[in-house]
């Protein structure tokens, strides 16, 4: 009955709104949550509606024929037009879809291969543990996006490949986090007395261990998504992501980069804001799940 | 009240100081010392020297360029010159001539020409040269990726001053590839030889704090005054007038001293041109700041047609490109005009040849298929089966570093006017330079753009190379036809004009039935100057003559 | 275990992750699509000479060879002759790489100075609106990719304002700082700012830093927030020891406690975080030095990728990865020096 449904839509949304004024009580690290949080979701919306919002096709040259592109922002074109001609706010409204994949596919494929590892190796000990370790040391010292780049080279354009070569990279993140989580929660008293009282190991990792680990999983994914837009925007930036006639932030940077000295700023000033707009949505988001759930993790400094 | 006399004395006195100021003022500007030549150019350029400044490997074109100003050829191209054979004038050869047959050219040089060691220019430093260029055939250099031994058999010393090439096959060219920078004289002190046996190891390279050991040039109108490089790329050069030259005579060259800047980025060059901070700028200035720059009062814009080329390949080997009817669809759907104004907003000029307009054989022949024209496309794609809901697709490459000018631009225009048809639909991959590479090695793209900057001047090295059998190898678009290759033989071995003129149209019309292969456009060249800037000449040879330019005051 | 046999075991582990990384490299490069050899012949293909080149570079032999040679010629100190112009290596490598560590250094300075002033102001004002301000500032500056913040930089101060130079290291018509030259002495150390006092002028002294403030700046600013997360933090615990409180009852200053005793606390955490903070740095480095055509080690392993020369690469990454090695082992063991815990 229309009743009923309006009352249960009126409860669903007074059920979001609760965990946002909870989070609005929490000082600071709440506000950061729910910005992030905001921020985040309106582009993701954004994306989403893109095909139906964009007032030209993203991928179409010469909407503005020539002579006289790139154009700056006009009352026909308001976000200009790059050197070829297209519609900068169309390709601003359209560009986060790559990314977002990326960043998806690669988090989600870190945190499937990179939390199992880090519990079993830490929970294995012994030299498997500090081989695992070694080869995860190594590949955390080395400069993340020059790693990305030489993965992306191999593997080739497209959207998968970019987000396994960011997963590469951002493994060691995750091992690193869980495993000192982990030796840490070894040691508590309880799970000594669950060790000694017989218990098999995968019960101890997954009854007692891993709760206690998820909150730094959470905080490591957001942190890992804004890395990974970030790692996506370059390496589209220099030519490894998607082909040309996609619409994507990275491209315009990229596009825009040869256009700066003439002059031409609205290529990449817009498409780079959106950029950070995104990668700091998920960063606000990190910072302030990172105090909510893990007051000692700040401290850190990690 | 003044008496008359009064006044004309004040009038007199008036006129005759208005009379002396103006004289004063006159004489003053008639007497300044007119405008002098400045004694130092700064040029920038993105360009770095790739290899070396010895001609027997050197094969880029700043390497080229620099080699021109430190050296001298046995014959030059005018300034302006468009590749005809009265384009070509003396320089160490005053004289030349060739049998009938076209397989003999004998040449007499220019005498009391000295090296800076003061041993004199003969017969003998030809020989000298040409002997280790084809003896060092270094695999990476200019004399093996021509094909310079293929051509030229011997070099024999008639007397002090006489000189005579003889050739393996009549080569109408010749005198192109001798005005070639790989042509240039070296000075046999700082070109080794080692023993009878000559190697690669023998190539003059880059010595730190050694620039006149790093080349082994001499009789030019420059000496290499300094050259560092740091990290495999130039970072200071430093040209000084030969006080030897041969041209000092004719007042060459104009400019004592040339100092050039090298930038790492286009937009970096196009910086320092508006600021002022060179006197000219040339290679590589990106279209939208030439254009900004030509509406700039400061600076004066150098244009002129140029003999790059660009042209898209096609896989002939297999399906779908092994079908002339497809290649002939492709060739009608495209758009040039489009091509030149969207990506180089009219600093190129559409080619529908594959020599450059102003070269002999040039001819419109590719218009005849479409510029665009959808009909053609869609009555030869519908013959074959495509339509609407079964469109035409394919794959076409592009390279992504830089190599080419602009391609991504150019594949995403291409796209667009080849799906404007209406039954194509073009899928765009992009490599690097290195990847494209090998990727045309294997032959595993459809359809590719490549480009072309010629290594003589002469219609024979617009079409051998890409239309013949065996020039067209390196390609890898696998196109053979024997008409054709009979043709093209004709061409390049003929010594009469006219018969040359004729075949040349002749394979321009077998092209345009055969379509192996589809000229888009022909780049313009560019250079920026302050305006007191003169002397630059940009033609068809890519000369960039450092001897010529010079500013006023 | 003490402090000895810690720095032993670890400087022992850093050989296998430097190996690894080698054969990483190695691995990486062969893999790729593209033939360095093909690329000498841009338009006729000769095959004899390719063959030719090829065996000169020494790419037709088997795999495990080539590897073999490239690991035995690293520990000799030779790293090869480029593929791309012959050159040597080494002798590339080393002229490029003052001028990334000219770039790192400013970077790190600004970052660390930067990221300690305004983490002590944080720290003063806790949970008060300057240290919201400081703290999402210190997040908004990380997540801004460093060669749109370049970019960014470029348009505004070089081609808005025109108050800095927007590329290279130096002004191209003045010669390069050439340090101390008396009699038979020479010195200079490539760094350009070092150099120009050494060698006494202060017009190049002026020059190098127009040159080098945008892209340290850009570096640093991306880099700083973490240092600030770190003061702040260190800051706000020790401020409240005793021994803090015991001075301000005392009546000293508020500065003096601030800068006088806290900060001391807070000084070696940052400069540990720096050496943490190194690879990071070194990445950051390379899209830097593209951004603004900074001619160092950065530049010079993208322009080499483009022709995959193999050598150059490899030589590079070895640099790189043995420098990343060495920062890290001096701080693991600054570590484990100030803590006894970690040693075991």
């Amino acid at each position: 009955m229309v009743k009923n449904n309006k009352n249960q839509i009126k409860r669903s949304m007074l059920a979001m709104i609760l965990p946002i004024r909870a989070l609005a009580k929490r000082g600071l690290a709440g506000w950061l949550v729910l910005i992030g949080a905001a921020i985040t979701a309106a582009i993701v919306i954004m994306t989403l509606f893109s095909p139906v919002i964009v007032p030209h096709d993203p991928t179409q040259i010469n909407v503005r024929p020539p002579p006289g592109n790139p154009s700056p922002p006009s009352s026909q074109f308001p976000l200009g037009t790059d050197d070829v001609g297209r519609d900068m706010l169309s390709r601003v409204i359209a560009g986060g879809g790559v990314m977002l994949q990326v960043a998806i596919v690669s988090v989600l494929a870190c945190v499937a291969i990179g939390v199992p590892l880090g519990l079993f190796s830490s929970h294995t000990g012994g030299l498997v543990d500090k081989f695992v370790s070694l080869i995860m040391d190594s590949i955390y010292a080395f400069p993340g996006l020059i790693l990305a780049i030489a993965i992306a080279l191999v593997l080739g354009r497209g959207v998968v490949n970019m987000a396994l070569s960011i997963t590469v990279v951002y493994i060691p993140s995750y091992f690193r986090v869980i495993r000192s989580q982990v030796l840490s929660i070894k040691e508590l008293p309880y799970v000594e007395a669950a060790n000694a009282a017989g218990a098999r190991k995968r019960t101890v990792l997954l009854r007692y261990i891993l709760p206690n680990v998820l909150p730094s999983i959470v905080v490591v994914a957001t942190v890992n998504f804004a890395d990974a837009i970030l790692t996506a925007a370059g390496l589209t930036f220099i030519g490894m992501g998607v082909p040309p006639n996609v619409a994507d932030w990275g491209w315009d940077l990229s596009n825009g980069q040869k256009l700066l000295a003439s002059g031409s700023w609205w290529v990449i000033t817009f498409s780079g804001i959106m950029i950070i707009l995104l990668a700091l949505g998920f960063s606000l988001m990190g910072e302030g799940l990172s105090e909510l759930l893990n007051p000692r993790l700040e401290k850190e400094g990690e | 009240m003044r008496s008359a006399k009064a006044i004309s004395r004040v009038v007199i006195a008036v006129v005759l100081i208005v009379v002396i100021l103006i004289v004063g003022v006159v004489g003053y500007y008639l007497a300044s010392p007119p405008a002098t030549v400045k004694e130092t150019l700064l040029m920038g350029t993105t360009d770095s020297v790739e290899s070396c400044l010895d001609p027997a490997r050197a094969y880029d074109f700043f390497g080229f360029e620099i080699i021109q100003s430190l050296g001298s050829p046995l014959v030059e191209y005018k300034p302006g010159a468009t590749g005809a054979a009265s384009d070509i004038q003396p320089a160490l050869a005053n004289t030349w001539s060739s049998s009938s047959d076209g397989l003999t050219w004998t040449f007499n040089l220019r005498q009391g020409v000295f090296y800076d060691d003061g041993s004199e220019f003969t017969a003998d430093s030809v020989k000298y040269t040409f002997d280790r260029g084809i003896q060092i055939a270094d695999p990476d250099g200019a004399w093996v990726g021509i094909g310079i031994d293929g051509i030229i058999n011997s070099v024999e010393v008639v007397s002090k001053y006489v000189v005579k090439f003889n050739l393996k096959i009549p080569f109408a060219a010749f005198l192109s590839l001798i005005a070639g920078q790989e042509c240039y004289i070296v000075d046999p002190k700082y070109a080794p030889k080692a023993g009878d046996a000559w190697s690669v190891n023998d190539v003059v390279v880059y010595q730190d704090g050694n620039p006149r050991g790093s080349n082994p040039m001499g009789l030019g109108p420059y000496t290499l005054a300094n050259w560092t490089r740091v990290a495999g790329k130039d970072t200071a050069m430093r040209l000084e007038a030969n006080p030897r030259y041969w041209g000092n005579s004719s007042g060459l060259p104009k400019t004592k001293t040339i100092v050039v800047n090298f930038y790492t980025s286009g937009s970096g060059l196009a910086l320092a041109m508006t600021a002022g901070d060179v006197d000219i700028a040339f290679r590589q200035l990106a279209t939208t700041d030439i254009n900004n720059m030509k509406t700039n009062a400061n600076l004066k814009v150098w244009e002129a047609a140029g003999p790059f080329i660009q042209y898209l390949c096609m896989q002939q080997k297999n399906a779908p490109f092994n079908n002339v009817n497809i290649r002939k669809a492709v060739a009608a759907a495209i758009n040039r005009t489009a091509l030149v104004q969207t990506v180089f907003q009219g600093d190129a000029q559409p080619l529908y040849s594959m020599i450059p307009t102003g070269m002999m054989g040039n001819t419109n022949a590719f218009q005849s298929v479409g510029d665009p024209n959808y009909t053609l496309t869609q009555e030869l794609l519908g013959a074959e089966g495509y339509s609407e809901s079964n469109k035409f697709t394919f794959t076409l490459w592009y390279e992504t570093s830089g190599h080419y000018p602009q391609s991504q631009q150019q594949a995403l225009v291409l796209q667009d006017s080849l799906q404007k048809s209406g039954l194509i639909t073009v899928n765009l991959e992009g490599r690097d330079w290195a990847a494209y590479r090998t990727a045309r090695q294997e032959e595993i793209m459809p359809a590719y753009i490549l480009g072309w900057y010629p290594d003589y001047i002469d219609p024979d090295d617009y079409i051998q190379p890409f239309v013949s059998s065996t020039g067209g190898s390196w390609i890898h678009h696998n196109y053979a036809s024997t008409q054709m290759d009979q043709l093209v033989e004709q061409a390049r071995s003929s010594t009469d004009a006219t018969a040359r003129a004729n075949l040349y149209t002749q394979i321009n019309n077998l092209m345009v039935q055969d379509v192996p292969i589809i000229p888009l456009y022909m780049g313009n060249q560019f250079a920026v100057s302050k305006t007191n800037v003169q002397g630059i000449y940009l033609d068809i040879t890519q000369n960039w003559r450092n001897w010529l330019v010079y500013a006023q005051g | 275990m003490t402090l000895r046999t810690y720095i032993i075991s670890r400087i022992l582990l850093t050989i296998p992750m430097i190996f690894i990384l080698l054969t990483t490299v190695f691995v990486v490069m062969r893999v790729l699509p593209g033939d360095p050899v093909l690329l000498h012949f841009e338009k006729s293909e000769n095959l004899e000479a390719m063959n030719r080149l090829r065996v000169a570079l020494g790419l037709d032999q088997p795999l495990w060879l080539q590897y073999v040679n490239y690991i035995f010629g690293l520990f000799r100190g030779d790293l090869g002759k480029s593929m791309q112009d012959f050159s040597p290596v080494a002798q590339q490598v080393f002229s490029a790489f003052p001028a990334t560590l000219e770039l790192a250094i400013y970077s790190m300075i600004i970052a660390g100075v930067l990221g300690v002033i305004l983490g002590v102001v944080a720290s003063k004002s806790y949970n008060k609106p300057k240290d919201h301000i400081i703290r999402v500032f210190g997040i908004v500056t990380y997540a801004i990719p460093v060669f749109f913040l370049g970019m960014l930089f470029q348009l505004g101060f070089g081609v808005g304002l025109h108050w800095l130079p927007v590329g290279n290291r130096f002004d191209m018509s003045l010669s390069p700082p050439a340090g101390l030259n008396i009699g038979n002495l020479h010195l200079a150390t490539g760094l350009y700012t070092i150099d120009s006092i050494l060698e006494g002028n202060m017009f190049k002294f002026v020059t190098s830093f127009k040159y080098l403030l945008l892209p340290s700046l850009t570096l640093g600013l991306v880099l700083c927030g973490v240092f600030i997360r770190l003061t702040r933090s260190n800051m706000f615990e020790t401020l409240r020891l005793d021994f803090v409180t015991a001075a301000k009852a005392r009546g000293l200053k508020d500065s003096t406690v601030t800068y006088g005793y806290a900060l001391r606390n807070a000084f070696l955490p940052v400069l540990t975080m720096m050496g943490l903070q190194f690879a990071m740095l070194l990445g950051g480095a390379v899209l830097t030095e593209t951004t603004f055509s900074w001619p160092g080690l950065g530049s010079y392993l993208i322009a080499r990728i483009n022709f995959r020369d193999y050598t150059a690469i490899q030589g590079t990454v070895v640099v790189f990865g043995i420098l990343v090695s060495i920062v890290s082992l001096i701080v693991d063991i600054l570590y484990a020096y100030l803590d006894p815990r970690i040693r075991l």
